[in-house]
């Protein structure tokens, strides 16, 4: 195993050949502050107020024999910077050019380093992701101007800023890119990121190596680089950059440069090739790891190749069937449209948990709709569902610019839907997936439409894996759709359709995916033939299933089929699924009289809303809708309750528990009445009149606001739910567009109060006949009226009464 | 650094967050409250970073009188910052979404559990330096009184908080994720005991129902 040591200086070409171990250097902050840093004063700014200390820190690594120098501009951004009186652009080139001193002596290479921005990207905070890419695109310009050799990007904790600066550093620049993020013991990032997620999303995004630095000692972060080697592809170098050990009470760490070293042996056999150190290590550390490394050539790192999606909680792993929730697609679906035609986030929101509760694993998502655009719509849907669930997410679109922008804010490696035969969608849309590092969907079909043949389908299928693999796509990340015919128009198709799938899989080896509910349209009892078609398409080796996972007879199909295939061990999952579950199938006659539900409908409505009982009110609300009108149910029984919950509260002996279970009742029961009005074909509100809420920009607490929303939709008015930190122009748009007379603000903070004011002013410049209610801890009665607004609200139920005024 | 996550977490204060002090809850609100604790157990990564620090490093003079009152006799300031983590936020965001009662329950009891947190790392912090025989204040956060939210950014910094335990401060200086606080508390060479801003100078005092009750929300249960 051992080699010889090239001669310096290196070419970076060398640096990825994986031919010896190359080192990357140590601490940098540590070794500020050991030379004289004082407490306050800034460390970005050391190249310019103590240069000769930075270089003589750089040269000693080159001395100890660092092959690659990270010069000091770890926080060199515009955020930390402000105030300082200095540029990026100078501090960028101070700082490489004290690195370019320091490895003058041994002709090491010098590189861009990279920090955190230090503000967190929404949804977690408030800086858009835009604003985090534009942060990182100045850096790295400065970086390419002052002639760095390659970009360090390090100590990264959240994925998304992680993807923001990886696509600054490619865009803006055509150095190679190091990427590291930080693991916690836990073996996760702080935003939950798993080393699996990272190494995927990083790869596909074209990191050119990929590692772990900080937080953790050389034997605490082992388990995690042997994962990072077992995921990150073949061809991509994988280094490790450890603290010193874990840190002593006095803030200095466990580990000294000859314990460092004996630690880090360990990773000369796991497939790491470069190794450095970071807080708490020094040139001392360095040279033990040149002695112990220097004379080892790196092992051979054996990736797994296999099939994956992953959100940065969630890898998912598509080995056996996987469910895709269809519901997030408008087609057909009336509330759907009505919510992506308004922009209300919530409704979409609320069908991504619901699907994954049922059982969804990854979440197809569709914004084609007349009349919309598709582009942004599918950009903003990607935004609002990666801020509520962690199941990956199938881009459903063939418009390539609606594809290019969700794959570039989606936070992860989802799947795209769909490339096929055609010439020009494999021309546009591959090129985006290899980009963006995205699976592809190709469905088996061209110019001439579906071949009804399975040999027709196969020859598609082989066009649109060699057209994928020359994009650089590899087979684990391709799954081809068959596609599913109608029954009812081409029975002999359903047979056509899972042979082609059998022989994709077998002679392809590639992944397959079927929409499994289109075999049975314009059939009765659709469910039978789904859930059968689905277990003979999951017998043909079908991997992911897009299916309606709220449909019980599919869900447990799927669940079958894996204890009958040995994938659920011991039963495990279809155990926790139904060992409470009594089945009840009855086949009734659609056209034999209904039995009358008992009278007491109405009041089982009232009585099990009062008591804030979610099931029975969704019972009682489906019986009471089978004989009484949609409005009467509201308010005769809605209503009435929810009036003597809101009355209790008031005199302060229901308790706000107690009414937030009444609302949650209600909305359940609101929920059947709204399907009701919706199957009758009649407009999609039950009529009260809108009502626009929103947390104003700047401010992330909206637990108050949402309260008020539920409150008023119980109350059945329209509202429409902008989210938090919303700009004022966001609020204008959507009272212009909804025609909303009433909306409400919230603000928790006195630091986004302006905000607040700044909102109702843009409604006041821009003449809309609104009124408008504000609340939220810090505001007043006097306040309220200060900044503009027409009416405080202490709470929700205040809110409702406003609502009842102004709009009836 | 990652701490425990405190046997249970106190129902009474839960409560009294969410306007219901010294109710019994009822049979239903109680398991609401058991489900809510259960899924803030299985999501919550409660972290915390403190630095101590000659109080001179920190600029805190004109930050508000209460600040100045809470930090009297003392020379030295621990700058501490907690988290539940990023995973907490989007677990309420979620809820929200499906169940406001629940969702409203576990945001308070989220509070409730940071803030126990923050009182047993308080107590160790102090029983370390009862070894030295320096005295430590209570918590003091911007926002209370007369201080501003600005000094979250200070605080921020001089506790490397993004570095140690993923927290960040917004442009409008909020912390993120939502679960999170700062705080300072002063060290002394003698008991100290800080002073808490009291009702004069609180953003709240026009509207809050523990004063139209007569109390205050600092006051015990």
């Amino acid at each position: 195993m051992k080699c010889e040591r090239e001669e310096l200086p290196v070419q970076i070409e060398s640096i990825f050949e994986r031919r010896r171990f190359v080192f990357l250097d140590g601490g940098m902050g540590t070794q500020l502050q050991q030379r004289g840093l004082q407490p306050g004063q800034k460390p970005e700014l050391a190249a310019l107020e103590m240069p000769e200390i930075l270089t003589a820190i750089h040269a000693d690594y080159a001395a100890a024999g660092a092959d690659l120098l990270l010069a000091n501009t770890f926080g060199a951004n515009a955020r930390k910077l402000a105030g300082t009186g200095y540029s990026v652009a100078q501090v960028v080139e101070a700082s490489l050019a004290c690195a370019r001193r320091g490895a003058a002596s041994t002709g090491a290479l010098v590189g861009l380093d990279i920090g955190p921005l230090g503000e967190l990207l929404a949804p977690a905070g408030t800086l858009p992701f835009t604003d985090a890419y534009a942060a990182f695109a100045e850096i790295v310009e400065a970086g390419v101007a002052a002639g760095a050799d390659f970009v360090f990007l390090e100590t990264m904790t959240d994925l998304y800023e992680l993807k923001a600066a990886i696509l600054a550093a490619k865009e803006h620049s055509h150095l190679p890119v190091f990427v590291s993020m930080s693991f916690e013991s836990r073996g996760r990032t702080f935003t939950g990121c798993t080393v699996e997620s990272y190494g995927v999303t990083a790869a596909g995004l074209g990191a050119d190596a990929i590692g772990i630095n900080c937080s953790l000692g050389p034997a605490e972060i082992l388990p995690f680089a042997q994962r990072l080697c077992r995921t990150v592809p073949a061809g991509i170098p994988v280094f490790v950059k450890p603290n010193a050990g874990l840190p002593n009470p006095d803030g200095s760490y466990n580990l000294d440069a000859a314990e460092f070293a004996r630690e880090m042996q360990a990773y000369a056999t796991i497939g790491v090739s470069m190794v450095g150190g970071c807080c708490g290590t020094t040139p001392e550390y360095i040279a033990r790891l040149r002695a112990v490394f220097g004379a080892l050539a790196p092992a051979q790192k054996v990736p797994v190749r296999r099939s994956c999606l992953c959100t940065p909680v969630r890898f998912v792993e598509v080995d056996g069937i996987t469910v895709v929730g269809e519901r997030i697609n408008p087609t057909g679906k009336k509330r759907l449209q009505q919510a992506l035609r308004e922009g209300d986030s919530a409704y979409p929101c609320t069908q991504a948990v619901a699907q994954a509760e049922a059982g969804a694993q990854v979440l197809d998502v569709n914004a084609g709709l007349p009349g919309i655009d598709e582009a942004a719509t599918l950009e903003r849907l990607v935004t609002d569902l990666q801020a509520v669930t962690d199941l990956p997410l199938e881009l459903d679109s063939s418009n390539p610019e609606a594809l290019s922008r969700a794959l570039r804010v989606y936070n992860g490696k989802p799947i795209v839907n769909s490339v096929n035969g055609e010439q020009k969608t494999l021309d546009t849309i591959l090129p985006l997936c290899k980009k963006y590092g995205a699976a592809v969907v190709g469905l088996t079909m061209d110019e001439q439409g579906i071949p009804t043949s399975a040999e027709g389908r196969f020859a598609i299928a082989q066009k649109i894996v060699a057209a994928a693999t020359a994009a650089g796509i590899p087979k684990e990340d391709i799954y081809i759709d068959c596609l599913t015919l109608t029954a009812s128009a081409q029975q002999e198709g359903a047979v056509q359709t899972l042979e082609a799938l059998r022989r994709c899989k077998q002679e392809l080896g590639v992944r397959t995916i079927l929409g499994v509910s289109n075999i049975s349209f314009g059939l009765p009892c659709r469910g039978y033939l789904n859930t059968t078609f689905l277990t003979m398409a999951m017998a043909a080796g079908l991997d992911l299933a897009i299916m309606n996972p709220n449909t019980p007879e599919m869900m447990a199909a799927v669940r079958a089929y894996r204890v009958l295939t040995a994938q659920d061990p011991q039963s495990r999952d279809y155990v926790a699924a139904y060992a409470d579950v009594q089945i009840q199938t009855q086949q009734v006659s659609k056209t034999a009289v209904v039995e009358s539900p008992s009278a007491a409908a109405g009041d089982a409505l009232f009585e099990a809303v009062r008591r804030g009982l979610k099931a029975e009110a969704h019972e009682a609300a489906r019986q009471a809708l089978s004989t009484r009108e949609p409005l009467d149910v509201v308010n005769a029984s809605l209503i009435p309750a929810l009036d003597v919950v809101g009355d209790g509260f008031e005199k302060g002996t229901i308790f706000l528990p107690q009414l937030l279970q009444a609302a949650t009742a209600a909305q359940a029961a609101f929920e059947v009445v709204k399907e009701k009005i919706a199957a009758q074909g009649q407009p999609q509100t039950a009529g009260k009149g809108k009502i626009v809420v929103a947390t104003v920009k700047g401010d992330v607490h909206d637990i108050g606001k949402n309260i008020v929303r539920v409150i008023l939709e119980n109350y059945g008015y329209d509202v429409l739910d902008l989210g938090r930190d919303v700009p004022p122009e966001r609020v204008v748009e959507a009272v212009r567009t909804t025609g909303a007379r009433l909306v409400g603000l919230s603000a928790l903070m006195t630091t986004t109060v302006p905000n607040m004011k700044a909102t109702i002013d843009a409604l006041h410049q821009a003449k809309l006949p609104c009124q408008v209610w504000v609340g939220g801890a810090v505001l007043t009665p006097g306040f309220a009226k200060e900044i503009g607004a027409d009416f405080y609200c202490k709470d929700a139920k205040a809110s409702a009464d406003l609502a009842k005024q102004i709009l009836g | 650094m990652v701490r425990p996550i405190p046997p249970k977490i106190d129902r009474a204060t839960s409560l009294r967050y969410m306007g219901a002090a010294g109710w019994q809850p009822d049979a239903a609100s109680a398991a609401l409250l058991d489900r809510a604790e259960e899924k803030l157990r299985q999501t919550a990564t409660p972290r915390a970073v403190w630095r101590r620090l000659p109080r001179v490093v920190l600029p805190l003079e004109n930050r508000g009188g209460d600040l100045a009152r809470h930090l009297q006799g003392c020379d030295e300031v621990l700058v501490l910052v907690a988290t539940l983590g990023s995973e907490v936020d989007t677990l309420l965001r979620r809820l929200e979404l499906t169940d406001i009662a629940l969702a409203a329950s576990a945001d308070a009891m989220a509070s409730v559990l940071l803030e126990q947190v923050c009182d047993e790392l308080e107590q160790e912090l102090r029983t370390g330096l009862a070894e030295e025989h320096r005295y430590l204040t209570g918590r003091f956060a911007p926002g209370y009184g007369d201080c501003p939210l600005e000094l979250n950014d200070e605080i921020s910094l001089a506790a490397d908080s993004v570095r140690g335990a993923g927290v960040a401060v917004t442009a409008q200086h909020l912390l993120v994720p939502r679960k999170s606080t700062t705080a300072l508390l002063g060290i002394a060479d003698h008991p100290v005991t800080g002073t808490l801003a009291g009702c004069s100078t609180c953003h709240l005092r026009e509207t809050c129902v523990f004063r139209k009750r007569g109390t205050t929300c600092f006051s015990q249960k």
